[in-house]
């Protein structure tokens, strides 16, 4: 089933990498956002069936950007996948802890990145 | 790559030809973050690494960390690992902790140079 996917994250090259993957692999549609901002805005508009959130992004970050969406009725039921190359322990159970629906981390498998998201999700 | 069928394949080298492209693009911003880190494992090497130029460095070895096993190279990853997690400590690195800070950025480079492509 196709699905539509939003992802938040500052740095370009994962943002493409990340799009060509859910994109070629999986068949999603994927809309893309540069900024916390940007992403609460892509969010309310276009409703994706799930968020890919970076943690670690200037001005609002991904637990910032991630409250807000659960304030806004229009994106709180909106589940969130939180996207991070930190893998410290205590950085993980601090993002746990915010209420996501899983916690992925950089670097990625092109092949199977949506495979992870789709289980993480229980879609397949 | 796994794959378990033609069809597979194919797809497997459409992805993987498509990720080669997105390398190219992106191998300028990349090696502009291996130079941050050339810069202040330079720095630190002569006693002269600052605060600023030590966060800047520990972004770029963050950054660097997420996405180069994205792209196969995922001792390129430890490696920039090593790095951020050294910038990130408050202390600095003292002359003989910035020549292996520099010996480490100049692996990460040579990788980033000669990455082939994987299509």
């Amino acid at each position: 089933m196709a699905r539509k996917i939003l992802i938040i994250d500052d740095e370009d090259d994962i943002r493409e990498v990340a799009a060509l993957s859910l994109e070629s692999v999986a068949g999603w549609e994927v809309i893309k956002a540069s900024s916390g901002a940007q992403g609460l805005a892509r969010a309310a508009e276009h409703q994706p069936d799930a968020i890919l959130l970076d943690v670690m992004m200037p001005g609002m970050d991904g637990p910032t950007t991630f409250r807000e969406l659960r304030k806004n009725q229009a994106t709180a039921q909106i589940p969130v996948l939180l996207l991070t190359a930190k893998v410290q322990g205590t950085d993980q159970r601090r993002f746990a802890d915010l209420g996501v629906e899983a916690i992925l981390f950089k670097p990625f498998d092109p092949m199977t990145l949506s495979t992870q998201i789709a289980r993480a999700l229980g879609w397949s | 790559m796994k794959t378990t069928s033609k069809s597979g394949t194919r797809a497997d080298a459409a992805l993987s030809q498509a990720m080669d492209g997105l390398w190219v693009r992106f191998l300028p911003e990349i090696k502009e973050r291996v130079a941050v880190l050339e810069a202040a494992a330079q720095a630190a090497s002569e006693g002269k690494l600052t605060a600023k130029q030590r966060e800047a460095a520990r972004a770029a070895a963050h950054k660097l960390a997420g996405v180069l096993g994205t792209f196969d190279l995922t001792r390129g990853t430890v490696l920039a690992r090593e790095l951020e997690l050294t910038f990130a400590r408050d202390s600095s690195p003292g002359r003989d902790g910035g020549a292996k800070l520099a010996e480490i950025a100049a692996e990460l480079r040579s990788m980033v140079e000669s990455r082939k492509s994987s299509a």
